[in-house]
């Protein structure tokens, strides 16, 4: 799992069936890489959290059906990023 | 499988269900820091072996955990500058020499 933080929301009307409903989250990883989570936590813009990648993201989200490679596992309850 | 540093546990109270209370604890994996699922109970600075892809679906307790990095194993004795120090054998003048 991968530590980032949440930048914003994405709003995305098209999309296809297997995304569902879910919120998206824009992250940004500690080296600024931005990345598109699934966010089954509810994770605040400023939250630190890790998140699920690769096949591990379709269950994190509950319904392995889902297309996702990315999901929020939880929000950090604290952390410092280095430098 | 990653040769992996603990840094420290990681507490998250606000998680999905499907992680359960399992302990976490971040791991550094050269210069980057990752989240992996402690199946094993370590120690920060332990140096442990960590399980990608479904093997760490698997290793953290069942085929449908959402863990995508597990420590599987802490090793007894790990010297991390020993394999930096010298060459690997197989890049040796003589080879190269016998080759031209």
């Amino acid at each position: 799992m991968e530590i980032m933080q949440v930048t914003g929301s994405l709003v995305c009307s098209q999309r296809v069936p297997g995304l569902e409903h879910w919120n998206l989250r824009v992250l940004r990883s500690t080296k600024g890489k931005f990345s598109v989570a699934v966010d089954p936590v509810g994770a605040s813009p400023g939250n630190w959290v890790f998140t699920a990648s690769g096949s591990a993201a379709r269950f994190a989200c509950g319904n392995p059906e889902t297309h996702t490679d990315l999901t929020i596992g939880g929000i950090i309850d604290f952390w410092e990023p280095d430098g | 499988m990653l040769i992996c540093q603990v840094v420290k546990p990681l507490v998250s109270t606000n998680r999905i269900p499907d992680f359960e209370h399992k302990h976490l604890q971040v791991v550094q994996d050269g210069s980057t820091q990752k989240v992996a699922v402690d199946a094993v109970g370590c120690i920060p600075g332990d140096w442990v072996i960590c399980v990608g892809s479904s093997a760490a679906r698997e290793a953290a307790g069942s085929k449908s955990y959402p863990s995508d990095l597990t420590i599987v194993g802490i090793i007894d004795h790990w010297d991390p500058d020993a394999g930096k120090a010298s060459p690997l054998p197989a890049a040796t003048p003589a080879s190269q020499g016998g080759a031209a």
